[in-house]
């Protein structure tokens, strides 16, 4: 029966334009990482014709079955094998691995958020990105061939980012959930950490190694076999994470309230570290330490999807793919023919992003955080 | 009795013992809780209400003892279980995000759901059927945060509600809410237990709602469960100053025959007191005279004795109920020499008299005689109201010359309370808050 309730059309209504804000927001998510996959590739180090840039994707999207040549009629032989490196060989696999890195590292802050309940957990501010840039140098320190390398990055990555998560979680507990502790315990740990880190790259028999890349983050050097094994692992990190969504909403209500309903709490805590540490580690073994993606992509989300962790979870994770697929396309283009490292157009504008973000909350708290 | 239980009570909880790292919170802690019972757990701030709560959600592991929950072992059930067997409202639960309050309902749903699926219609029912039980459908849609502070408090019994469990732990439910919401929440949860078997242990400070609402109360003090059973019988003047420090009674209601609570002023030995300024005050009474005098005073603020009264005289028992000290005689027996004795020292160290406007015949004139020394070396009050009548009931109106006397030699007389408590401040003055107290009359009987 259609009688008015008075109070019926007014919340039918806001929610109605809320399903509208996210079938939009969503549309605009889409478009978002088109639009970057395709500023990185047109407008990449070396200029190229976009016709050409779209006819070498288009070849080798469908595996070479229209035939003809990969760069269209116009372009020589010699020419074009260059190109399709650049392009299909470079280009695309570094946004390719700047979207996936972006979406771990987001995944990884909102579980660390949702978990300690506070909006400053990070991966890069407690020490486990840097935990896991130890680890995978250190398998560098130790020379091993590069021919398992790009399996054994991530996993000396892992150690390292679960080690230090582990010595959160020692913090954590003992200081009973206190916000403060934890934080400075993590940012203690992070700059012990970098010490450690900057010493390992500089003094170790292999030589000097590549300090910015490690230390800034950086996806030069990205190629087919390491997408493979980092998109792999975004697709599996992502779906435990996400899994994790109920009991992480349950524990906004506080530990003991979410225990009272069900949740394990500690259990839900400590296989949570375990799972954001894999993502960061996954992250960092193939991108060096990029912070600030893992800090403001949550914050975005729960800002305009609200706060249930059903959605914010999967959805840090497409921010984070958007906010470093940005920073890819900036680091060529702010100084020409030179590519920065990912992490300083980053944190050049997630900086400043994120006092601003504080501000806000800081004015209306109901707003959350 | 031999009884066989076919049914297990909803929880049992059995000598448990609880420490916070050296210091022990419970001590042998045993109660019963039975189905459609509301039990009211009370007891002091930190007597181990909260504790007691949270041992049994098995938040706190007992170092000894065993929680029951429905015939098993509390630590035999996964967490998963146990919310669907007990359900918990904390003393405060921290809402910080403006959730959508069906959605907080919803959350209470958890325990019931299969892992990795969403709530179904019936969890949506459930959740639904509690908004209604607590008179909050209509804000369904709103945010948590939106709504006011006994909202709030229902909102969070709702989610409690949907977790469908048969017993309940609620830890101070009514607090921050105002009288009307406290009514208003205690008569949902009671109404729970009465018409759904729903079972509730409700930690309550509050002894008028515990005694309105509770069948049966649970006194909790220091860690130790110092008494069990109906309000009537737990909520006894001596548990009251025993456990709380408070001199009250326990009155009923004569229509509904609900026992509620009538605080007195603390002892002000206990207590930094506005008027009275613990100074202290022998009154001099008998039959009933001195009943409204000693009362007033208590309420003052002052530190009472009282003297020679008779046994089984409501004077006695005045003074008995508020615990103050009281020189007794055998009733209808003429004072002798050693109660005289007694109330002599009372008087010689008190710092002022009253005298209560009481009967004087020849077996209490000497309650007059010994005030007659006294007189000039402390503030002595007559009160004489007009409506008194005849006092001196002695053969010769011995009553009445030493009535005069004491006048005579500087004795104020009063005519009301008001003007007994305007003459006591004048002649003590304000007591310099340096100043040594008298000892209390407590050493003395």
């Amino acid at each position: 029966m259609a009688v008015a309730d008075p109070a019926a059309p007014d919340s039918e209504r806001t929610e109605r334009s809320r399903a509208l804000h996210r079938r939009w927001t969503s549309v605009g998510i889409g478009g978002a990482l088109v639009a970057l996959f395709l500023i990185g590739v047109l407008f990449g180090p070396v200029p190229i014709p976009p016709a050409t840039v779209f006819h070498i994707l288009a070849y080798q999207l469908t595996f070479g079955l229209l035939g003809g040549s990969p760069c269209g009629a116009e372009v020589s032989a010699a020419r074009c094998g260059t190109l399709v490196l650049i392009v299909w060989g470079a280009l695309v696999p570094e946004i390719v691995l700047a979207f996936a890195a972006g979406a771990l590292l987001g995944l990884s802050g909102g579980l660390l958020q949702g978990i300690f309940r506070n909006p400053l957990a990070d991966p890069y501010l407690l020490g486990i990105s840097t935990g896991a840039a130890i680890g995978a140098a250190l398998l560098f320190v130790f020379n091993v061939g590069l021919q398992v390398a790009n399996v054994a990055l991530p996993l000396f990555a892992f150690v390292g980012a679960v080690l230090t998560g582990a010595v959160i979680l020692i913090a954590a507990r003992s200081s009973r959930s206190s916000t403060e502790t934890l934080l400075l315990t993590g940012v203690a740990l992070n700059a012990f950490l970098s010490a450690v880190l900057v010493f390992t790259l500089i003094y170790n028999p292999v030589g000097n190694l590549q300090l910015d890349y490690w230390l800034l983050g950086g996806v030069f050097g990205a190629n087919w076999p390491n997408d493979g094994l980092i998109v792999g692992g975004l697709f599996v990190v992502g779906v435990v994470i996400s899994l994790e969504a109920r009991g992480v909403n349950l524990l906004q209500l506080g530990g003991d309230v979410a225990q009272s309903l069900g949740v394990d709490a500690r259990r839900l805590v400590s296989r949570s570290i375990l799972f954001a540490s894999m993502a960061t580690a996954l992250a960092v073994a193939f991108t060096g330490v990029i912070g600030f993606v893992g800090l403001i992509a949550p914050h975005l989300v729960r800002r305009l999807f609200g706060y249930d962790y059903r959605r914010v979870l999967p959805l840090s994770g497409v921010l984070g793919a958007i906010l470093l697929g940005g920073a890819f396309d900036l680091s060529f283009n702010v100084v020409r023919a030179t590519e920065l490292p990912i992490g300083v157009p980053m944190a050049f504008l997630g900086g400043p992003f994120f006092v601003y973000v504080l501000y806000r909350y800081r004015r209306d708290p109901r707003r959350g955080w | 009795m031999i009884a066989v239980d076919a049914v297990p009570d909803p929880l049992v909880v059995r000598e448990v013992v609880a420490r916070y790292g050296e210091r022990t919170v419970l001590h042998r802690v045993s109660l019963r809780l039975r189905p459609g019972e509301f039990l009211a757990l009370t007891g002091p701030n930190g007597s181990g209400k909260t504790t007691l709560l949270r041992t049994i959600l098995g938040l706190e592991a007992p170092v000894a003892g065993r929680v029951i929950l429905a015939g098993r072992d509390v630590e035999a059930y996964s967490v998963r279980e146990r919310a669907r067997v007990v359900a918990w409202m904390p003393q405060q639960e921290e809402l910080r995000e403006n959730l959508r309050l069906d959605q907080y309902v919803l959350y209470g749903r958890h325990a019931h759901l299969p892992p990795f699926e969403g709530e179904s219609d019936r969890d949506r029912a459930a959740a639904d059927e509690a908004l209604a039980a607590v008179d909050l459908r209509a804000k369904a849609a709103r945010g948590i945060l939106e709504l006011s502070g006994g909202e709030r408090q229902r909102a969070v019994l709702a989610r409690v509600l949907a977790q469908a469990t048969p017993i309940l732990l609620l830890d101070e439910p009514t607090a921050h809410l105002d009288l009307g919401h406290q009514l208003d929440l205690l008569s949902r949860v009671r109404h729970l237990c009465r018409e759904r078997g729903k079972s509730a242990i409700v930690a309550l400070h509050d002894l008028n709602l515990a005694a309105r609402f509770a069948d049966r109360v649970v006194v909790l003090d220091r860690g130790r469960a110092v008494a069990d059973g109906l309000p009537r019988e737990v909520l006894r003047p001596e548990l009251l100053l025993a456990v709380w420090g408070i001199v009250a009674e326990m009155k009923e209601d004569p229509r509904t025959q609900i026992p509620y609570l009538v605080p007195v002023l603390p002892p002000s030995s206990t207590l930094r007191v506005p008027a009275g300024l613990g100074r202290w005050i022998h009154v001099v009474g008998g039959g009933g005279s001195a009943s409204p005098i000693v009362r007033h005073l208590v309420d003052e603020g002052y530190r009472l004795s009282v003297g020679v009264v008779p046994l089984l005289d409501s004077d006695t028992e005045v003074a008995e109920s508020l615990h103050i000290p009281a020189v007794v005689e055998l009733p209808f027996a003429p004072i002798s020499p050693s109660t005289r004795a007694r109330q002599r020292e009372l008087l010689a160290a008190a710092d002022a008299v009253v005298v209560a406007p009481f009967a004087v015949g020849p077996g209490n004139l000497a309650n007059l005689e010994d005030v007659e020394p006294i007189v000039g070396q402390k503030p002595v009050v007559l009160v004489e109201s007009t409506t008194t009548g005849r006092r001196d009931f002695t053969p010769d109106g011995a009553a009445d010359r030493l009535l005069a006397r004491l006048r005579a030699r500087g004795a104020v007389t009063v005519a009301n309370l008001p003007e007994l408590t305007g003459a006591l401040e004048r002649r003590l003055g304000a007591a310099s808050t340096g100043a040594p107290m008298t000892p209390g009359p407590r050493e003395f009987v």
